[in-house]
């Protein structure tokens, strides 16, 4: 079942169409990816889900129902580009950000002092923000995030920024929240991220949808059509086989491309059928980033340079 | 509007505010440095006029020397010996002589300056003062009733006058001010709601300016760390700006009203005796008027530079884009300071109507004089609806400056701004 439901959103800013008719369904218990590159429009469409801005046209339904402001109570944000702060002190900021989502009260107290045990952080929770070491602050911004324990977690670019042991801490919340069934929105333009974390995502690309759906769904739609052989013999007989889209033919090797993925097992028949002696039969599972430069085309340069920096 | 969250919002401003360093110290200091200006000023006036004056007055017969010497005996400043007059009896042939002799004093200073009274000052009623600055008006002042009295004395002499026409006639004419109002009797007025008015209108300037620009970059710094990003997904912008403001309004009343209790506790006990000259004449409900009015103030104020600090997305800027802003306050200021002199001048009556202005203009010239009520009540109103546009337009601007970053925003896109569907 869809929990969150967003329907034909559009949102300019001047002339810059910023989101262009966008259409998604998150499912409830979800991991949901939201993923394109920088200035593809992704913020500008969570902005509209979470009633920062109005939608110049379309709607953002929760289970059937058009969200208002008290909405926001239900969601935990992490946006990009993210601060606290640097006067406050931890306890007074935590309390602070869940009370402004109406959480007040010792149980609130109690769990943001749980949090900050979880975190080692529980002898700091008196010291200003600004004393903290970066990396504790980053902690502490997670600790705001999940505090007034959300049914909606929406994480926009959550990874930029963090060192590696907290990327991995951000990590274990999200599993956390997901295993509490807390629907979580991870909005990304790091691929690798989001193909091991997600269930269902939605690619975006200059303000519109372009893929949708659940990753596995996703995956065999666009799953490896090209084989690579290397063979002994002839592969004339191919070439006006139906199954074939495209052979580059090189001798002892070639590249078939198949018209439909699930036809490798009857492309593998047909060459033992005629007498071809295969010596490697290769069939690579798709990355979503294949994917996306099949759909997006081959403007990824952006993509490509910040996804070798990440690894 | 006035939710949980904006409550929640504007009490984090005033848990930040009402708590930090600056805000005890302003209160505190505000006062001791007006009362320290206060005592500086009476000091050096005291101080300039009086201290080592050293004269000689010479006169032209031994008959005005004596006369002279007996007149300046009585004057205050010669009991408390804080000018030194010698007296001498010199011909005005040889005056110029004396002088030469006399000058290199003159110019160290040791001697102040020569008054000379020649005979013809029976006729003319003229004297000569040599000095180095012989146009010092304090010197002038101090001297001129005793040689006054003695020129007059001698000149009616012999004349058929008794000693108190002769006082009479040389005594100066002296002022008693009263002031003039509807409810009360009148009663003798001092400079002390003069001072009062300015002490006033100068709090109003200086607390609007100050909150205004703490404000304007607390809206900044938001914007420019991105917590704004976070507390809009909790609040919505106009629950955000409207806690902000009461939270900087409330902390800043507090102040005034603290700043202004001792009036309060001069005018309503008679605990403290002040100096006829210092007596006030003030309600409390004029003290009263006086918070409620600022309050509004506040709020109008506070909007503006809370819209301008969400234009600008770094303090440089935005100190350029609060200009506007600022003159509407200093303006009135300087307006309520020329209004000191005369409070019924045509420029203090309308500005003291006028919205943004009469919130300084007003409480300063209702210290000083009678105001109609009527205009009291048309610029309270007046201002009531400029707070609320202000608050509208300001919350529009807010809603979309403070998610946008980047390139400065050029005027005409701010106006733009307002009609965005946000």
């Amino acid at each position: 079942m869809n929990t969150l439901e967003v329907r034909n959103l559009s949102k300019s800013f001047g002339e810059i169409r910023a989101v262009d008719d966008v259409s998604f369904a998150v499912p409830e218990g979800s991991v949901f990816g939201l993923i394109g590159r920088n200035g593809a429009g992704k913020t500008t469409t969570i902005r509209m889900m979470m009633n920062i801005y109005l939608p110049d046209k379309g709607e953002v339904l929760l289970r059937g129902n058009k969200i208002g402001s008290d909405f926001k109570n239900l969601v935990g944000y992490l946006p990009e580009e993210r601060g606290l702060y640097k006067k406050m002190k931890v306890l007074e900021t935590l309390m602070y950000f869940a009370e402004i989502k109406g959480k007040t009260g010792p149980s609130v107290e109690k769990k943001a002092l749980e949090y900050l045990s979880k975190f080692q952080l529980s002898e700091r929770k008196n010291s200003k923000i600004e004393d903290l070491s970066k990396g504790n602050q980053q902690k502490i911004q997670f600790i705001t995030t999940v505090l007034h324990d959300p049914d909606f977690v929406i994480l926009d670019e959550p990874f930029s920024g963090l060192d590696p042991v907290n990327t991995n801490t951000l990590k274990e919340i999200i599993l956390e929240m997901k295993n509490r069934g807390k629907v979580i929105i991870l909005s990304t333009h790091l691929m690798d991220f989001a193909e091991k974390m997600c269930d269902h995502l939605a690619m975006i690309e200059k303000g519109k949808i372009i893929l949708e759906g659940s990753l596995s769904d996703i995956k065999t739609r666009y799953a490896q059509k090209n084989v690579s052989i290397n063979y002994e013999g002839s592969l004339a007989f191919l070439k006006s086989n139906p199954i074939v889209e495209k052979i580059e033919d090189f001798g002892n090797s070639a590249g078939i491309r198949l018209k439909d993925a699930r036809d490798s097992r009857e492309l593998l028949k047909t060459l033992v059928d005629n007498d071809v002696t295969i010596t490697k039969y290769a069939l690579n599972e798709i990355s979503l980033h294949e994917i996306f430069v099949e759909i997006a085309g081959s403007r990824i340069e952006g993509i490509e340079k910040e996804e070798a920096y990440v690894k | 509007m006035l939710n949980n969250k904006t409550l929640a919002v504007m009490k984090r401003e005033l848990r930040e505010k009402l708590f930090s360093k600056s805000f005890i110290l302003m209160t505190l200091l505000i006062p001791v440095f007006m009362f320290g200006i206060l005592m500086l000023q009476t000091y050096f006036i005291s101080f300039s006029g009086e201290g080592k004056v050293a004269l000689q007055v010479i006169s032209a017969s031994e008959d005005m020397t004596e006369k002279v010497k007996s007149e300046f005996d009585g004057e205050d400043f010669i009991k408390d010996k804080s000018y030194t007059i010698e007296f001498k009896t010199l011909e005005k042939a040889r005056l110029s002589e004396y002088l030469n002799k006399v000058r290199q004093e003159i110019v160290d200073e040791k001697l102040t300056g020569v008054v000379y009274i020649p005979l013809e000052a029976l006729k003319e009623k003229k004297v000569e003062y040599y000095s180095k600055t012989p146009n010092n008006p304090k010197v002038q002042d101090k001297i001129k009733p005793a040689i006054n009295k003695a020129l007059s004395s001698i000149y009616f002499s012999g004349k058929g006058f008794t000693s108190s026409d002769i006082k009479f006639a040389s005594d100066n004419v002296g002022f008693n001010g009263f002031k003039v109002s509807k409810e009360s009797k009148i009663q003798e007025a001092g400079y002390g709601n003069q001072i009062l008015s300015f002490l006033f209108a100068f709090l109003l300037y200086f607390s609007l300016l100050f909150t205004g620009s703490m404000m304007q970059r607390s809206v900044v710094q938001e914007k420019n760390n991105r917590i704004v990003e976070i507390l809009l997904s909790s609040v919505d912008s106009r629950e955000l700006m409207t806690g902000k403001i009461l939270g900087s309004s409330v902390t800043a009343l507090l102040q005034m009203a603290i700043w202004i209790s001792p009036v309060l506790i001069l005018i309503s006990t008679t605990f403290f005796v002040l100096p006829p000259e210092l007596v006030l004449s003030m309600s409390p409900v004029y003290l009263l008027y006086f918070l409620v009015n600022y309050f509004v103030g506040l709020i109008i104020f506070m909007g503006l530079f809370a819209a301008v600090g969400a234009i600008f997305d770094n303090e440089q800027d935005a100190q350029s884009g609060m200009w506007p802003i600022m003159m509407l306050i200093m303006v009135p200021f300087f307006i309520a300071i020329s209004m000191q002199t005369n409070p019924g001048s045509p420029l203090g009556k309308v500005s003291s109507i006028v919205p943004f202005a009469s919130i300084i203009v007003m409480p300063a010239r209702m210290a000083m004089t009678d105001v109609p009520l009527w205009e009291v009540l048309t610029s309270f109103i007046l201002n009531i609806a400029t707070m609320v546009l202000v608050f509208l337009l300001a919350s529009k601007i807010y809603r979309v400056g403070i998610l946008m970053t980047g390139k400065k925003p050029k005027w005409s896109e701010v106006v733009q701004w307002l009609r965005y569907k946000y």
